[in-house]
């Protein structure tokens, strides 16, 4: 019997340590001589917002009309100092595109994404690679970032931004720079980034002029000096010690804090950072807003979560434990087509199939998303694509808003903790968000 | 260079007197219409002459803090004192001369233009350097060069260890002594045209010319690329 049991194939497949994917990842490390590198996030199953739930209205408090009534969403970022930003971001929505480089995304991509958050009054990003031109006729309002690689940091550029982004690290990655393979280093990116062309790219992580707190205060302070004391300085943190970094955040002088989950995407990472580094995005929330409020600069700085955030029910669950705003990546370029079941041919040629492909690093994507070449990005029309974005926008903030009006609330940044449950002991335990049925908060912080 | 022109032709700030939001403010509407300016009183103040635009000058009597001259997009910009860390990052283009020593960082980033350092610069000099040029007349700090793109660094006396850690097509040129090489950095013995160019620009920014025996720091281009070949290289980062 227990010899007829080894021989068969699915004996090692139940095993929860040796997987597949475990076999494969040693196998390719024995060939490669270094860890894989991928896109897209972590496949980890990680605590998620999808562990909370909303108590809409019933008899205790008054709901409004979910189909018609109106409920606001403008949101505002960096409007808490007055004296030194005279131009907060004003969105008509809390949710914005997140950070991606030129680079990393097409042309037609970067367009598309500007196209259509334009479209519904609200923001992008550049990312990375420098100010694209393309992007920033695109875009009504646009986020400049600036990262320690500092491609093509330019002076112009940072007054034509609506805000300045300075990364201090993502979620898929913290603590380490970004990579860009040498595909999709092309002559545009060559240009803008100023590598030699096809390098395997790999950002540094530090600064190059600032190491600590003390001279980020110091940068914050000449960065506001060279555009005129206009636009809002963001800071995007990974998250790690999100109690201790926002504080020295808040401290340093930012006016918008951006805190990036573990499951952030990317175009490309060692893999094994997306799996083993960085908290969830849940967990981060909180302990996000519990810091700023600590130090009594909660609503004075803004908060804006990003990392594996999918849909309207999960901008309202980051509103509800804190964010002013969140920021979608990886759901935007779903929007555009990412894992579309179109070309199946050319899934297949990559090793994959839609609904599966995470092989942004390729630059072979075959929907022209995250791709240099100039045949595959033709397949994405900014205009056509612009419009998915600003339709999928449009849904999500439909969603966001039909669950605060549930709830009883006109404005989506009035949804808070007490409006929701968690469905598990460690949701509760991190959200400070009372578990269902026992309705008690499992873990109290403090 | 206290002189006589100075007191004549420059308009004079105080840095006592105005902070350096409405200094520099100033700084920028005088150096666009192409005067020249002298800053009083610095003290080692930050920020000070961020975002300069040409064709105008000006002289700072004194130390300055960070990233003075940062992120600016021309004019002529001499400091008579020392500067802290960040002297002229991301420059795009101009000219800086500080006639003290720097910090760290000098050239951080830097775009195009020159910046001289008559005295030693700290860590990191021309860090992510992406093109332009910084001449330095004494020693350059620990990991100076670090991931520069492009652009020449140039030292005339000693590298401390870590020099051109990790290049890309940055040129890193040592007259004095190299105390340490970073990660896939190579010295190279530059050819006789390349040693012309740098001697030719250390006699531009006013260093007196006299034999030196030049040291060029590249890049070994061993992380340029994922390769298993190079798997000790890789084992080191």
């Amino acid at each position: 019997m227990a010899e007829s049991l080894n021989h068969k194939p699915s004996q090692l497949g139940r095993s929860k340590i040796w997987t597949p994917h475990a076999i494969q990842d040693i196998q390719a490390k024995a060939e490669l001589g270094h860890y894989q590198i991928r896109g897209f996030s972590t496949f980890f199953s990680i605590p998620t917002l999808d562990q909370l739930t909303f108590l809409p209205a019933a008899l205790t408090r008054l709901p409004l009309e979910g189909y018609r009534e109106f409920c606001e969403t403008k949101t505002v970022l960096g409007g808490g100092k007055p004296d030194l930003v005279s131009q907060p971001l004003e969105l008509d929505i809390p949710i914005y595109i997140a950070s991606m480089s030129f680079g990393a995304l097409s042309r037609n991509a970067k367009v598309a994404l500007g196209l259509g958050a334009s479209a519904v009054g609200t923001c992008t990003s550049t990312g990375e690679g420098g100010m694209l031109e393309d992007e920033r006729q695109a875009s009504k309002k646009l986020i400049y970032q600036i990262t320690p690689s500092r491609y093509q940091l330019d002076l112009d550029h940072l007054r034509r931004a609506d805000a300045i982004e300075i990364a201090v690290g993502q979620g898929a990655k913290p603590g380490t720079g970004g990579v860009l393979l040498g595909a999709k280093v092309i002559d545009k990116v060559v240009e803008m980034r100023q590598l030699p062309k096809g390098i395997d790219q790999r950002s540094s992580v530090r600064h190059p002029d600032f190491l600590g707190a003390d001279d980020m205060q110091i940068k914050i302070a000449e960065l506001r000096d060279a555009t005129g004391y206009r636009v809002p300085i963001f800071c995007k943190l990974p998250a790690c010690r999100v109690a201790q970094d926002v504080k020295i955040a808040a401290k340093s002088g930012v006016d918008v804090i951006v805190i990036d989950g573990m499951e952030g995407g990317t175009g490309a990472s060692p893999e094994f950072l997306l799996d083993h580094t960085g908290i969830p995005t849940l967990a981060a929330i909180p302990a996000a807003r519990r810091a700023l409020e600590q130090i009594g600069m909660y609503g004075k700085v803004s908060l804006v979560v990003s990392g594996g955030l999918k849909s309207g029910a999960d901008v309202a669950k980051a509103l509800a434990l804190g964010a002013d705003a969140v920021a979608f990546g990886t759901a935007a370029l779903i929007a555009l087509n990412c894992n579309a079941p179109l070309y199946a041919e050319d899934y297949a040629a990559l090793g994959t199939a839609p609904g599966y492909c995470y092989h942004c690093h390729t630059g072979r994507c075959p929907v022209g998303v995250a791709t240099q070449d100039e045949e595959l990005q033709k397949r994405l029309d900014p205009e056509e694509a612009g419009e998915r974005i600003a339709s999928f926008l449009r849904a999500v903030t439909m969603e966001a808003t039909m669950i605060a009006k549930s709830c009883g609330k006109s404005d989506v940044h009035n949804l808070e903790p007490e409006d929701m449950r968690a469905l598990t002991l460690e949701a509760s335990a991190m959200t400070g968000v009372p578990l269902v049925g026992v309705d008690k908060v499992v873990a109290p912080w403090d | 260079m206290e002189s006589v022109m100075d007191q004549v032709m420059a308009t004079v700030l105080d840095a006592d007197v105005l902070p350096p939001r409405y200094l520099n403010e100033q700084l920028r509407e005088l150096m666009a219409r192409g005067e020249s300016v002298v800053v009083q009183n610095p003290r080692s103040r930050h920020n000070l002459g961020v975002a300069l635009p040409g064709p105008g000058q000006v002289t700072f009597k004194g130390s300055v803090g960070y990233y003075c001259g940062g992120l600016s997009n021309g004019g002529v910009v001499e400091i008579t004192g020392n500067a802290g860390w960040g002297i002229g990052e991301s420059m795009a283009r101009g000219l800086i001369r500080v006639r003290g020593s720097v910090g760290q960082s000098v050239g951080a980033s830097l775009r195009g233009g020159t910046i001289v350092v008559e005295g030693d610069a700290g860590p990191r000099a021309g860090v992510a350097q992406k093109g332009g040029v910084v001449v330095v007349g004494g020693s350059i700090g620990f990991l100076s060069g670090f991931m520069a793109q492009r652009g020449k660094l140039i030292a005339l006396g000693d590298a401390a260890d870590g020099v051109g850690d990790s290049l890309y097509e940055g040129n890193i040129f040592v007259a004095g002594r190299i105390h340490g090489l970073g990660i896939d950095a190579v010295i190279a013995r530059p050819t006789a045209e390349e040693v012309d160019d740098i001697e030719a620009i250390v006699a531009e920014v006013g260093f007196p010319l006299k034999p030196r025996e030049w040291k060029q720091v590249i890049a070994g281009r061993k992380l340029w690329y994922f390769d298993k070949r190079e798997g000790q290289t890789w084992l080191k980062v």
